[in-house]
């Protein structure tokens, strides 16, 4: 294999490389007649990403250069450290670099990468190959029910909200709205949790289509990862899913020269402490597009009173909302409200009648772990035990007193 | 007036304490420095552990007033990052003209600062100094020189900042032949080569006569990179020994050029 990118392109793929990376610590390549694709996935194997550049990507493509006999594109998985190392700044790149060699020799035991820049230096870069093994991930990305397309900005702004520790985020789409928040396992220390919740109208995004409603639950760290790359190259993303369980792909694609595939596992949301309450307002919610930053409000309540915590829910809460109109943030939330919207909710989860429906006209309250704080202070209210209380058969005899 | 003066060992004065103190910021990779006052201008020389002798040149006509008493040798050794945080008291955003006095052995270094934009503010601060440790004499004058190179510093420093952090050798090859330079880093599995022909911009002067292939820890050769940062010129030299020099001009806006010399004993090969 041997092909040449053009400076302008080498960026393209610096950014490619960088994002993988977040996913990935090797790095799959494989170059077949029409187009060459980088392939990683995570230690966890949770997360798969596939970049395909197709051959008008490369100023000169040939996947067979070195004539072997099987006719056959070559594979080889090489550490993504090195990778890194090859394309270590690639934001200034585009002005250095001239032009990129990317050379494969079937009997070689390095990939070449060979850097022409500016001043006439030329950077060579002997790639150790690890492996000689393609790898590939098995998703269907076309017959699904949900397909969401958004701008690169819209999902990244989202996201500056939640905090850098949260690991996994949930997603909660109705054809009503797209909400978002940051998933916390439910053994956490609720009164140290914050709690991020962001709910986006179908109106902001570009095209939205919900088929089957649906809760997913995904990592954070590989959705920021593409999410950047998206906004590093400002094009488009297109999020294709169908229910929990099921992996969630997003695209991105320039829709000519390459395309990007990233898969991310879903899993549950817990329902018991996860679900969203709904409380009735009525506030009228019409959306314009550029409200988002500034409407976008923190609530945080804290109730510092511990005493109250079997009774009544309280924790660290943080709540964004996004509507048109905001009404003043007494009436819509003050301290009160939250906590009477959780105690409706508790009686639901009580009941063991969730309910989930997000009306639009419903502002979600605030979730709950008071399920499970119940359940492990359970013993607490139970009387206490006497062991002169248990009478009957004796399991085995006082041993003899020496 | 000559007469006060001339009870002190040494008294300088500048306009702006500013360049001196970034440029001490850059040699700054040991606790303390050996401060030495010449007629010809003030040095200031660190070491690591004997394998890195870098200095800070800054020649007599960068002071408004210079003056060095010829009969004594003017040295001590003086806590680098003391002195480099006086110098910055008032601030980096603030120019501020700077008087040295040093009256005699086991003397504090006085400095007295007063800030341009401000009247009547003035800080004086004293520095304890120590007697100095003797210098290493690394240049051999039997070792003639075999290859001397002038660069560009931002674009030496661009090379050496893309270079893997994680390698520890670095291998500079000289020779008269395409490609004159070529510097290779082995790291875990991989090696990455750069080359630089002497027809490219970064080069202003290439002369080597035979071909020559010296290794040096990274790490040390590392230390030049915040030097590098606000100079505009570096020259590489070689000697037959292996030593190599690089010294790196700083151009001042008042066209006055302030020096940093690094001195970097080789690897031999095992």
């Amino acid at each position: 294999m041997k092909c040449y990118v053009p400076g302008s392109n080498v960026k393209v793929l610096g950014r490619t490389v960088h994002a993988l990376a977040r996913f990935g610590d090797e790095l799959y390549l494989e170059s077949l007649p029409e187009c060459m694709l980088l392939r990683t996935l995570n230690a966890a194997e949770s997360a798969y990403a596939m970049v395909k550049f197709n051959k008008n990507f490369f100023s000169y493509f040939n996947y067979n250069y070195y004539s072997t006999e099987d006719n056959e594109g070559l594979k080889c998985k090489i550490s993504m450290k090195s990778a890194l190392n090859t394309f270590k700044s690639p934001t200034h790149m585009d002005k250095q670099v001239e032009n990129l060699e990317i050379k494969l020799d079937p009997e070689a035991c390095k990939l070449i990468f060979q850097l022409k820049c500016k001043h006439g230096i030329v950077k060579t870069h002997y790639v150790s190959i690890l492996d000689c093994k393609a790898m590939q991930a098995v998703y269907t990305k076309d017959s699904v029910p949900n397909r969401i397309t958004s701008s690169q900005r819209l999902l990244s702004e989202a996201l500056t909200n939640f905090q850098s520790s949260d690991d996994q985020v949930t997603l909660e789409a109705s054809t009503q709205s797209f909400i978002l928040r940051n998933y916390t396992e439910c053994s956490a220390d609720s009164l140290k949790v914050i709690r991020t919740q962001i709910n986006l109208k179908p109106l902001e995004f570009t095209s939205y289509t919900i088929g089957t409603e649906t809760t997913i639950t995904f990592t954070l760290k590989e959705f920021r990862a593409l999410l950047s790359f998206a906004e590093a190259l400002s094009l488009p993303i297109q999020l294709h899913f169908e229910t929990t369980g099921r992996p969630a792909v997003f695209i991105v694609h320039n829709g000519s020269t390459f395309e990007a595939h990233f898969v991310l596992a879903t899993s549950k949301a817990d329902n018991a402490t996860q679900a969203t309450a709904t409380q009735n307002t009525t506030i009228d919610r019409k959306r314009k597009e550029s409200s988002f930053q500034d409407s976008a409000r923190k609530k945080v309540h804290i109730d510092n009173d511990i005493s109250k915590c079997l009774d009544e829910d309280s924790h660290l809460f943080n709540f964004i909302d996004i509507p048109d109109e905001i009404p003043p943030p007494s009436a819509l939330f003050n301290g009160d409200g939250a906590i009477n919207g959780v105690n409706e909710e508790t009686n639901n989860v009580n009941s063991s009648k969730i309910n989930n429906d997000i009306d639009s006209d419903h502002i979600p309250a605030s979730p709950t772990a008071k399920a499970m704080i119940k359940s492990v202070f359970r013993r607490c209210f139970e009387s206490t035990f006497d062991p002169r209380a248990i009478r009957g058969v004796i399991l085995a005899e006082d041993s003899d007193s020496e | 007036m000559d007469e006060e003066t001339s009870q002190y060992y040494f008294t300088a004065s500048m306009d702006s304490g500013k360049t001196l103190c970034s440029l001490l910021k850059a040699i700054q990779f040991q606790e303390s420095a050996v401060f030495c006052a010449l007629p010809e201008g003030l040095k200031f020389t660190v070491e690591e552990g004997k394998c890195v002798q870098a200095s800070a040149y800054v020649p007599a006509d960068n002071f408004t007033e210079y003056h060095v008493r010829d009969d004594v040798d003017v040295m001590f050794k003086i806590s680098v990052a003391v002195l480099a945080e006086c110098l910055n008291i008032f601030g980096s955003g603030e120019e501020s003209s700077l008087k040295m006095y040093y009256r005699c052995e086991g003397s504090p270094l006085l400095l007295v600062l007063q800030p341009q934009s401000v009247y009547n503010v003035m800080t004086d601060c004293e520095i304890f100094t120590q007697t100095a440790d003797s210098v290493l004499e690394l240049r051999d004058e039997d070792c003639p020189e075999v290859a001397k190179l002038v660069l560009k510093a931002p674009a030496f420093l661009g090379l050496l900042s893309d270079l893997e952090r994680s390698c520890d050798i670095i291998e500079i090859n000289l020779s008269p032949e395409h490609p004159h330079v070529s510097i290779v880093t082995y790291g875990m599995q991989d090696r990455s080569c750069i080359e630089v022909p002497k027809s490219s911009d970064m080069v202003q002067s290439f002369s080597c006569e035979e071909p020559v292939t010296l290794k040096y820890q990274l790490h040390h050769v590392r230390l030049i990179m915040k030097a590098l940062a606000i100079s505009t010129k570096v020259v590489l030299r070689c000697s037959s020994n292996g030593l190599l020099l690089l010294q790196l001009k700083l151009e001042k806006e008042d066209q006055r050029q302030m020096f940093s010399e690094f001195y970097i004993v080789p690897l031999l090969d095992d």
